[in-house]
This record gives C-alpha cells, sequence and structure tokens, in this order.
C-alpha cells in the first residue's frame, strides 16, 4: 500500500544532494528529500506510527507496517543540544500524521551558524520506491511530500 | 544475527580499539567518532557490521548506522 509522507514543516522542497552532509546528500540512510523551512514552527509528524527514535533536534516515526521515515531538523543540530527546540511528546509514543512534535525556529538554527534545511528521509529503502516531485516547490506543512509506494 | 553487544564491540575493534576513542556522539543515524589517529580505522570491517557508510575526514570518523545509533552508542560505552 502506497504511504503518504507528509511535509513536517512548511517551505520549500530542495534536492537531498544539496543538502550540506554527506549522509544524507549521499542517500546513506535512504532515498527522500529536504525542506528548506519558513519560520518558527511546530515540525510535524509525517505519517501515523510510533516515535521509535526522539532528539531535540530530530526524530523517526515507524508505521504500523514497519516502514520507517527520518525527520532531521537542521543540519548538525545535534551539537545545539536541544537549545531551542521544545519537544511536545515522549520517546514511543503514537502520533498521526500531522501531529505537533517538536517546536523549533529555522531562523535561530541559522544564526547558530547551522544549516536549517530538513532532510525527511525513507529508511532503508532504495529510491525507485519513492514518488518525489522535483525540487524548488513550495509546501506546506502537513501535506503531502512524496509517496512511499509499495 | 549477532547480538547488540557483539556489534558494539566490533565497531570499537574497527575503531582501534577503546584506546583510540576520544569520543563518540550518535546523532540519530550515525555515530560521530572523534578519534586519537583516525588512519587506523579498519574500514571494510566497519561495513562488515553492517554499516551503510564511513564518512572519514581526520580524527573524525562517522559510521553511518542508520537509526539504532543511539542504542549502539550506548552499547559502545558499557565496553569503555
Amino acid at each position: 500500500m502506497s504511504l503518504r509522507v507528509l511535509s513536517p514543516v512548511s517551505g520549500r522542497t530542495v534536492s537531498l544532494t544539496e543538502v550540506p552532509d554527506q549522509v544524507f546528500a549521499q542517500a546513506l540512510v535512504g532515498p527522500g528529500i529536504a525542506v528548506h523551512p519558513d519560520d518558527a514552527a511546530d515540525a510535524l509528524a509525517p505519517v501515523d506510527g510510533t516515535l521509535a527514535t526522539l532528539h531535540a533536534h530530530a526524530f523517526v516515526v515507524v508505521a504500523a507496517d514497519g516502514r520507517g521515515v527520518l525527520v532531521h531538523l537542521g543540519i548538525d543540530t545535534v551539537r545545539m543540544k536541544g537549545e531551542g527546540f521544545t519537544l511536545h511528546v515522549v520517546k514511543g509514543e503514537s502520533v498521526r500524521a500531522g501531529q505537533p512534535v517538536v517546536r523549533w525556529d529555522p531562523k535561530a538554527v541559522e544564526a547558530a551558524g547551522y544549516s536549517p534545511l530538513c532532510p525527511v528521509v525513507a529508511l532503508d529503502v532504495s529510491d525507485d520506491v519513492l514518488d518525489i516531485s522535483a525540487a524548488g516547490e513550495p509546501v506546506i506543512a502537513g501535506t503531502a511530500l512524496f509517496s512511499w509506494l509499495t | 544475527m549477532a547480538g547488540a553487544d557483539d556489534r558494539a564491540a566490533r565497531i570499537v575493534a574497527a575503531l582501534g580499539g577503546v584506546d583510540n576513542i576520544v569520543e563518540i556522539e550518535p546523532c540519530i543515524t550515525r555515530l560521530r567518532c572523534e578519534l586519537k589517529d583516525g588512519s587506523i580505522v579498519d574500514e571494510p570491517a566497519l561495513k562488515a557490521t553492517g554499516a551503510h557508510g564511513v564518512l572519514r575526514s581526520g580524527s573524525v570518523v562517522q559510521v553511518v548506522v542508520g537509526p539504532e545509533a543511539d542504542t549502539i552508542a550506548s552499547d559502545i560505552e558499557d565496553l569503555q
């Protein structure tokens, strides 16, 4: 069944290859797309599922069928040690697609010297299972970012 | 499948052993490893533990292990 993956943030889509982090640019953990986010907002869960991993700056939601979607808020933001990120949920919690997970401010991330780009990655699959529109398009948080086929 | 502890031990060995590790910081998909000597890292051995990739930049070696990074990092901490 095709899984609709929602954008966690509003902004403009950017190809993963343009993300200044080789793990994402080379799709080492999986294919996907990045979003250059607008202003401070809640980052939303991309799919229904369980928060298998939860950091202030990144999280993984695993759907009931085992498919995992990674959302990373900014690049190298682990070094911000959670500052400026406010979690609304706890690890292991069930979330619905579109549910607020963490509040953050991309502008503050930029001001701290980090890229605010948000990679959204389908974990551990090849890129031919994703149906992704061309990058460079505006996207609104909570609307479809890509489809995960099969 | 090898146990988690075993995987952590093999990663430590491939990084040059406990003595070569300054700090390991997990970040959701990877272990960011600060080493004393980055040149002695055994990349094929790291890949053999199931790592998706290894990114090297001097004494900092990033081992891309997937979303179990947190668990593996705490297993490694237990070994140290």
